[in-house]
């Protein structure tokens, strides 16, 4: 409990007005964003979401998949934030449907997937090899 | 009298033990009305008795139990102990009772008070729980109720909410559908200091003879239905309980708000609630006051307290909250409030609570499916891991970064008044310091030692013996190795020495009026020592060589490093380390091509030129320049000037000696006369030396070699 500075630098979980709930933002290792009512957490950043939606990313554009009641595992949580309900419609980014979102992720993927290739490549090429990331989490 | 129930009060036990008996003793003369018939009475006799059978497993338990003090343990133990069938779980399960004992029998320590003073909860007075208090005899009650899953296993990890209090002495009514089972009588059970918690089992037992038909949205149900026993089954399995658990059954909690307070609730009328309170009074769950009212909970009953607008009250438990943090909460709820009140302010207060209150749950139904109880819990686990006993060691980066901030917000405040709020700190609890130490479990007379080991007590797994190896094996090349490795660690004490050094001044401002000199003292100690440690230190030997200086500077840590000292060092013995430096220079300078560190030790060596008399500056540059003193014998190509020149720092190096030179001589004229009875053009314009240097491009400082100084009349 000594690594952890910054750690608690973060604010405890708000006491959640009797008012209409806010949304919480969370962020997992694997990189994926959920948007959702934050309905009970624990003491290991357990988490339920309520009404959880997906948001994926991708360039200026995103999409939302609705996705329900998850309950996120602890040490799966990256970050987790609430959403300022009035900042939220304020944003540059454009809402795009989920077909579409999904295409442009999978675009993106087999474009970084296609350099990564090269990179490889190029790199045995020269007799250097990079060692697989398999573990790593990546975004 | 109280049971021992007290951590700190066991780890005295040794001198108490016959206190302990005493106490056990009149335990047992304690009223058995509220016990009941069935074994646990004897429980106590049971214990001081020695029926055969059951020594062995006392015995484990007793162990075990102990064990159960460590933390550590907690955790791992209490889920893989069987349950002990058929036995008379009584004993198993009020380790209450074992804990009294544990006094004489055992010796151990108990962990730090304000740890736990800070996870547990108030006591709630035992005489309260009397008649409602269930007990945490599991196993006799196991055969009349059908218990959803396996028996409840005693959960006692140190991150579970306590037991709070006692179920309150007023009618309890529940929306809910009538427990399976009621339990008339009730045990007296002594909470144990760890774990007031109550299995689900007993929670199932709480008496219901106060269960009435109306509606009462605000209380919570003593009485669990299947679902909510299966939910507290299913949560103690996993070997923690946490408060949603408890507040399905034990309803108050002792929590700072005083809208819970019992005679509030009490003045609540029952009330009708919309189809949403079915679902509320499911989860027991009722709907947690706003955060900074606590006169002024929204929903039915408030009727009795009028609406009156309330000062903005500072929440005692908002204190973990980041400041900033908790503004942003306060006016949201005024602005949401007002939003309320100005949509029902004609209606009247209860209707505008009522409306509100509907609102609210038409709105967001699964509001505060956390209670304010379970979410104090949460922060309080979190501010636990911010306990420190010096912040400064454990959280060194937050702490200045914020002695920073308040420094800047102090001169800005010079000018005007700016949010001063916006710079306060997390309130992080303070724990005193407490040295103690973790006495593994001892029996006398028995052989060998416990074989749990855990984080306080560790034990000892391999014997690694040291050995040196002797100094002829080695080869050359493991001779310098070592001799690098002893390099380094040299400038790792030297640097621990050096942090000492410089957070004199903080420890300086801290203490008091009478240590201070002792202070400084241990101040300059460590400043002798850390130059003893630059040179090579060898109290009573000439320094000869600069070669322990020269190890440390090959490393670039070590030129760090003495970048860092030279400020704190006295003028003759940092002249000594310029000395050092400028006559290797060229050594220097071929070993720094890939680190290229040396500019770092330009600023400090400036700052010490400044300091120094001509004397010295004049042997510097002697030094650096490798000049012969007398300049009648016209030097060969000077390899050492050269490879000073062409290194930046070794330029700037000389630039800033050459310069201070012709300050001190120009602000010393006759002195500098004197000393050379050649005459010298004031101020000096300076010539290049022809042929003295290989430089084919000298930049301009080359050109400034004052003629009387390298002159060396």
């Amino acid at each position: 409990s000594h690594a952890r500075s910054w750690l608690t630098h973060t604010p405890t979980p708000p006491p959640r007005s009797p008012y209409p709930a806010e949304k919480h933002l969370v962020l997992l290792r694997d990189g994926r964003t959920l948007i959702g009512y934050l309905r009970s957490i624990d003491q290991f950043a357990n988490l339920v979401l309520h009404q959880t939606v997906e948001r994926i990313h991708v360039g200026k554009k995103y999409g939302d998949i609705p996705r329900g009641i998850f309950v996120v595992r602890g040490e799966n949580v990256v970050l987790l934030g609430e959403i300022d309900l009035e900042k939220e419609s304020d944003t540059p980014l454009q809402q795009v449907s989920i077909e579409e979102i999904l295409e442009e992720q999978r675009v993106e993927q087999q474009a970084r997937q296609e350099s990564e290739k090269l990179k490889v490549q190029a790199l045995k090429e020269r007799g250097l090899s990079v060692p697989r990331a398999d573990t790593l989490d990546e975004y | 009298p109280t049971p021992v129930s007290s951590p700190l009060a066991c780890s005295l036990a040794d001198d108490d033990w016959q206190e302990a008996h005493e106490r056990l003793a009149e335990l047992e003369d304690k009223p058995v009305t509220t016990r009941e018939q069935d074994g646990p009475g004897s429980e106590e006799a049971d214990l001081l008795g020695e029926p055969e059978d059951t020594l062995a497993e006392r015995l484990t338990r007793l162990v075990i139990d102990s064990e159960l003090e460590d933390p550590a343990i907690m955790q791992a133990v209490q889920t893989t102990v069987p349950q002990p069938g058929g036995l008379n779980s009584s004993i198993w399960d009020s380790s209450a009772v074992l804990r009294r004992i544990r006094g004489p029998l055992l010796t151990q320590e108990m962990p730090s008070v304000s740890v736990l003073d800070y996870a547990l909860p108030q006591r709630p007075p035992q005489a309260r729980e009397e008649e409602r208090d269930p007990s945490e005899r599991a196993l006799p009650r196991r055969s009349s109720s059908p218990v959803i899953g396996s028996p409840p296993v005693r959960a006692v990890p140190i991150g579970t909410p306590p037991k709070q209090a006692a179920v309150p002495n007023f009618n309890q009514q529940i929306l809910c559908p009538k427990p399976v089972h009621i339990r008339a009588t009730m045990q007296q059970r002594y909470p144990a200091p760890y774990g007031e918690r109550m299995s689900p089992n007993q929670l199932c037992n709480v008496p219901n003879s106060s269960l009435l038909g109306h509606p009462f949205p605000h209380s919570v149900s003593p009485v669990l239905t299947h679902l909510q026993r299966a939910q507290l089954l299913g949560g103690a399995q996993a070997g923690r309980m946490s408060p949603s658990q408890f507040a399905r059954v034990s309803g108050l909690v002792g929590s700072p708000l005083p809208s819970v307070n019992p005679k509030l609730l009490q003045g609540r009328v029952g009330q009708m609630m919309s189809p949403a309170s079915g679902f509320r009074a499911f989860f027991g769950a009722p709907p947690a006051p706003p955060p900074s009212q606590p006169q002024h909970p929204p929903g039915p009953g408030s009727h009795l307290q009028s609406l009156r607008p309330q000062p903005q009250m500072f929440r005692p438990d908002t204190t973990h909250l980041h400041p900033q943090h908790r503004r942003l909460l306060h006016q949201r709820q005024q602005q949401n409030r007002n939003q309320h009140r100005s949509l029902n302010g004609s209606v009247g207060d209860r209707g505008g609570h009522r409306s509100s209150h509907q609102e609210q749950m038409r709105k967001d139904p699964y509001a505060n499916l956390m209670l304010q109880r379970e979410k104090d819990w949460v922060s309080k686990i979190q501010m636990m891991q911010l306990q420190s006993t010096d912040p400064y060691l454990d959280d060194y980066y937050y702490q200045n970064y914020f002695q920073k901030l308040e420094k800047l917000a102090a001169a800005e405040e010079v000018h005007g008044d700016g949010p001063k709020k916006e710079r306060t700190k997390l309130i992080t609890p303070q724990v005193a310091k407490l040295e103690h130490t973790y006495k593994p479990v001892q029996f006398e007379g028995s052989l060998g030692k416990l074989t749990v080991s855990s984080v306080n007590n560790p034990r000892k797994m391999i014997d690694a013996v040291v050995t040196s190896r002797s100094e002829d094996d080695e080869t050359k090349e493991k001779q310098v190795r070592d001799k690098r490795r002893q390099t380094l660690v040299t400038i790792e004490k030297t640097y621990s020495l050096l942090l000492d050094v410089e957070d004199y001044e903080r420890r300086y401002l801290l203490s008091l009026e009478g240590e201070r000199p002792a202070l400084m003292g241990e101040r300059k100690q460590k400043i002798c020592d850390m130059y003893d440690n630059l040179r090579g230190k060898a109290p009573g030997q000439e320094r000869l060589s600069d070669d322990h200086f020269m190890q440390i500077m090959c490393i670039r840590k070590g030129k760090r490093l003495v970048a860092r000292i030279l400020p704190f060092l006295s003028p003759e013995q940092a002249a000594d380390v310029l000395m050092a430096t400028a006559r290797n220079l060229p050594f220097l300078i071929k070993k720094d091509a890939q680190d290229e560190v040396l500019p770092c030790l330009l600023r400090p060596f400036s700052h010490v030129l400044y300091h120094l008399p001509l004397g010295t500056v004049t042997s510097l540059v002697q030094q650096l320049t490798n000049l012969p003193q007398s300049a009648t014998v016209p030097a060969p190509t000077n390899l050492h000037l050269t490879a000073v020149l062409q290194n930046k720092f070794g330029l700037s190096l000389l630039y800033l000696i050459l310069s201070r030179g012709e300050e001190l001589q120009s602000s010393d004229p006759w002195q500098a006369r004197l000393a050379r009875p050649c005459t010298a053009p004031r101020g000096g314009h300076f010539t290049l030396l022809p042929g003295h240097t290989g430089v084919r491009e000298a930049p301009r400082e080359a050109q400034w070699a004052p003629r009387p100084l390298l002159g060396g009349c």
